[in-house]
C-alpha cells in the first residue's frame, strides 16, 4: 500500500484536471500550458506496469507536437518542470519557483531580447499613466 | 455620483463598441435589398451576444481563465488546435476588414489615397496597443463610436413612413419582390454572424482578466451588456432602416462605404455626414484594436504564454509579436487592393461558421462548479443557452451551403 | 513514460479480448496542510476567491479509465456530477456509457499502443465523487 492512500489525498484525472491547464509561476505569471506529464516508478526508474508509479515532471514545448500528431518526443527534447516545483493544483497549476528560474522559456526570452525590448517603449508600463 | 458615472460610462461604451465594420456593411446591404424584413435576425443576434458575453465574462472573472485557455482544457489540444487555426484566420479576416474600414472612412473624409490611410491606420492601431492603458483605449473608442447615433438622427430627418417600416419588420421570412429566398437566408446567417462575432467574446473574456474583475464588476458587467448591447443593436437597425428608406427604392446595391453613408448625407447634409464618418472611424478603430488583441489572446492562451495589455510589452513578448505580425498580414492583404467591403462580407459568414467552436466550451464551463463555485449558470441562462446552441449550430451548418447555392447572396 | 503514451491505447483483457481505449489516467494527489485563507469581499478579484486549489505533494497513478466507445474528449461530464446544460450533458453520458476504472495494480503489460490487464481484473466505478 502506498503512502498517499493513508494520508489526506485528492483523486483527479490527469487529462481532465492537469493536461492542457495553465501553469503559473510563484508570482502568478503564466509559464506554459501543460502539454504532457512524465511518470516514473517509485525510485525514479522506468515505470513497471502494476507497480507504484508517480508523476515526475510537467512537460512543455515540443510535447505539444506529439500530442497533436501522435508519437513520442525524444527525451532529449523535453522541456521539463520537476513535479517537486508544483505547489498547488486548482483550475491552474501553480509553481513554487519563478519562471525565469526554469529552463524552458527560451522562445519568450528570445522574442523579448531580440525584438520587443528593442522597440522604443517595450519596457514601458502601460498601467502607469 | 462617481459610481453612477462609472455605470453610465460602461453602458455608453458598450453601445458605441457594439457596431463594427461587419454590422455596418451587413446591415446596409441587407437594408438596401431586403428592407427591414431581416430585423428579427438582429434581435436574435443581440440576445445571443448578450447571453454569450455575459457567460464568458462571468467565467473569466470567476475562474481567471480566458476563453481560449478553457477551449484547450475542454476540447484537448487537437480539436482546440483546429479551433485556433479557424478562429485566428477569421479574426485576421475581421482585422483586415476593420483596418480597411478605417482607411475607407478616412478616404471618404479626405480623398487622400486609401493605401496611405491603410498604413497610417495600422500604425495607429499598433501604437495604441503598445502604449495606451486598457481602460482608456476601451472608453475613448466606445464613446466616439456613439456618434453613429447619426444614423438614427438621419432616419428621423428622412421622415419615413413608419407604418411601412413596421410592416417590413413584421414580414419575417418574406423577402421583398425580386429577392430570392436563398439570398434572404444567406443574409440572415451573415447578419447573425455580424452580431455574434467570436472575437467579441475573446476580447470580452480576456478583458475581464486584464481588468481583474471583482464581484462588483461582475454585476456592473451584466448591466453594461444587457442594456448596452440592445441599444447598440438599435444602431444596427437604424443603419438598415436608412438603407431601406433611401437605397432600396432606387435599387442601389451597396458595394462601397459612400453608399452606406449616402442616406445620412441626404438627410443631414455635410455636418451629420462628418459626425457619422467620425463615428465610423472610431467604431472600426475600436474593433481593429479588439480584433488585433484577440489574435494575440487566442494564440497566447492556447500555448500558455503570458499575455495582456496590462503587462509591459517585454513581459508578454510573444503576445505582442503575434499582434504585430497579425497587423502586418492585414496590411499586406489590403495592399493587394482587395475590396474591404468584400472581405467584411466574407468575415461575417465565416464568423457564423466558427461560432459553435467557441460557444460550446463556454456553455459547458459556465456550468462547472470547479471553475465557477457559486456562480454557475442558472436555469434561465441554461435554457436560453441551449436554445442558442441549436440556433448557433443551424447557422454554422447552413452558412457554407447557402453561400455556394446563392453565389454569396448574389442570386 | 509520458501520459500521452497511455492515452488512446487499446486495452485488452488477459486473453487478448478488446475492452476499449484509455480515455484518462487517474491520479491521487497527496494533500499538504494548507493555511492559506482565500480572500473574499467586494473589492477582491473574484478569481482569487474561494475556488478550490490544493497544496499538493506527490501525484501517484492509481488507475486507468477505459471507455468501450472512443478515445475522444469527455468535456468533463462522465465523471463529475454536473448535469447541465442538459443537452450536452446527456449526449456526453450516452457517448461514454460503459466507462470503467481499472486499478493500476491490475495492469499487467504496457506495450506501444496496447495495454493488457491482469486476469480477473475488477471494473470499478469511474465517478470522481
Amino acid at each position: 500500500m502506498s503512502d498517499i492512500e493513508r494520508a489526506a489525498r485528492r483523486v483527479i484525472d490527469a487529462r481532465l484536471h492537469l493536461l492542457d491547464r495553465q501553469v503559473l509561476d510563484v508570482v502568478g505569471e503564466p509559464v506554459t500550458a501543460i502539454d504532457d506529464l512524465e511518470i516514473v516508478g517509485a525510485d525514479g526508474e522506468e515505470v513497471v506496469p502494476g507497480r507504484t508509479a508517480r508523476v515526475a515532471a510537467v512537460l512543455a514545448g515540443p510535447a505539444i507536437v506529439t500530442r497533436l500528431l501522435g508519437g513520442h518526443p525524444p527525451p532529449s527534447r523535453w522541456e521539463r518542470i520537476e513535479w517537486s516545483h508544483v505547489e498547488r493544483v486548482g483550475t491552474t497549476v501553480d509553481l513554487s519557483v519563478d519562471r525565469d528560474a526554469l529552463d524552458l522559456d527560451w522562445s519568450e526570452r528570445w522574442v523579448r531580447d531580440r525584438v520587443i525590448a528593442r522597440i522604443p517603449g517595450g519596457l514601458h508600463d502601460p498601467e502607469s499613466d | 455620483m462617481k459610481r453612477l458615472l462609472g455605470v453610465a460610462l460602461g453602458i455608453l461604451t458598450a453601445i458605441g463598441g457594439f457596431v463594427d465594420i461587419g454590422d455596418l456593411v451587413t446591415n446596409a446591404v441587407v437594408g438596401s435589398r431586403f428592407g427591414l424584413s431581416l430585423v428579427w435576425v438582429v434581435v436574435v443576434g443581440v440576445v445571443g451576444i448578450c447571453l454569450f458575453a455575459e457567460m464568458s465574462g462571468r467565467v473569466a472573472a470567476v475562474s481567471g481563465r480566458a476563453t481560449f485557455e478553457i477551449i484547450r482544457e475542454r476540447l484537448g489540444p487537437r480539436m482546440a488546435g483546429a479551433n485556433l487555426v479557424a478562429s485566428f484566420a477569421i479574426n485576421l479576416l475581421t482585422l483586415t476588414a476593420e483596418v480597411g474600414g478605417i482607411a475607407l472612412a478616412l478616404h471618404l473624409a479626405s480623398s487622400v489615397e486609401p493605401r496611405l490611410w491603410i498604413v497610417v491606420a495600422a500604425a495607429a492601431v499598433w501604437l495604441v496597443l503598445w502604449r495606451v492603458k486598457f481602460s482608456i483605449m476601451e472608453n475613448v473608442a466606445g464613446l466616439l463610436g456613439l456618434l453613429l447615433v447619426g444614423f438614427g438622427v438621419a432616419l428621423f430627418l428622412l421622415g419615413p413612413d413608419w407604418g411601412d417600416l413596421l410592416a417590413q419588420a413584421a414580414s419575417i421570412g418574406q423577402p421583398p419582390g425580386g429577392q430570392s429566398m436563398g439570398s434572404y437566408w444567406f443574409y440572415a446567417v451573415a447578419l447573425f454572424g455580424a452580431a455574434m462575432t467570436p472575437y467579441e467574446v475573446f476580447f470580452f473574456s480576456s478583458g475581464a482578466v486584464e481588468e481583474k474583475w471583482t464581484a462588483k464588476d461582475l454585476s456592473q458587467n451584466r448591466l453594461n451588456v444587457l442594456t448596452g448591447f440592445p441599444l447598440g443593436g438599435l444602431l444596427s437597425v437604424a443603419i438598415a432602416a436608412c438603407a431601406a428608406v433611401v437605397l432600396m427604392p432606387q435599387s442601389i446595391e451597396v458595394s462601397s462605404l459612400s453608399q452606406i453613408v449616402l442616406p445620412v448625407a441626404q438627410a443631414g447634409g455635410t455636418l451629420l455626414l462628418a459626425v457619422v464618418i467620425l463615428g465610423i472611424v472610431a467604431a472600426t478603430f475600436g474593433a481593429a484594436l479588439e480584433t488585433a488583441l484577440s489574435s494575440g489572446y487566442t494564440v497566447a492562451q492556447y500555448l500558455g504564454w503570458s499575455w495582456g495589455k496590462f503587462r509591459r510589452p517585454a513581459k508578454a513578448a510573444r503576445f505582442h509579436l503575434t499582434m504585430i505580425v497579425a497587423l502586418l498580414i492585414a496590411v499586406g492583404i489590403l495592399m493587394t487592393s482587395v475590396d474591404p467591403i468584400a472581405v467584411t462580407e466574407m468575415s461575417v459568414v465565416f464568423s457564423a461558421v466558427a461560432l459553435p467552436l467557441t460557444y460550446v466550451p463556454i456553455l459547458v464551463v459556465a456550468n462547472d462548479p470547479e471553475y465557477m463555485g457559486e456562480h454557475v449558470s442558472g436555469k434561465v441562462a441554461n435554457a436560453l443557452g441551449s436554445v442558442y446552441l441549436v440556433i448557433v449550430l443551424v447557422a454554422a451548418l447552413a452558412a457554407i451551403p447557402l453561400m455556394i447555392a446563392t453565389g454569396a447572396g448574389s442570386a | 513514460m509520458i501520459i500521452g503514451d497511455l492515452l488512446a491505447s487499446r486495452v485488452l483483457d488477459h486473453d487478448g479480448g478488446g475492452l476499449g481505449h484509455v480515455v484518462d489516467v487517474r491520479l491521487a494527489l497527496e494533500l499538504r496542510d494548507d493555511d492559506a485563507d482565500p480572500e473574499t469581499g467586494d473589492d477582491v478579484p473574484l478569481s482569487q476567491g474561494a475556488l478550490r486549489s490544493d497544496l499538493v505533494g506527490q501525484a501517484e497513478v492509481v488507475g486507468l479509465l477505459v471507455s468501450p466507445h472512443n478515445g475522444g474528449s469527455f468535456l468533463g461530464y462522465e465523471r463529475t456530477g454536473v448535469r447541465s446544460p442538459w443537452m450536452i450533458a446527456s449526449l456526453m453520458r450516452r457517448m461514454h456509457r460503459g466507462t470503467f476504472l481499472v486499478a493500476w495494480e491490475q495492469v499487467e503489460q504496457i506495450e506501444e499502443g496496447t495495454i493488457t490487464l491482469a486476469q480477473g481484473f475488477d471494473r470499478l466505478d469511474p465517478s470522481l465523487h
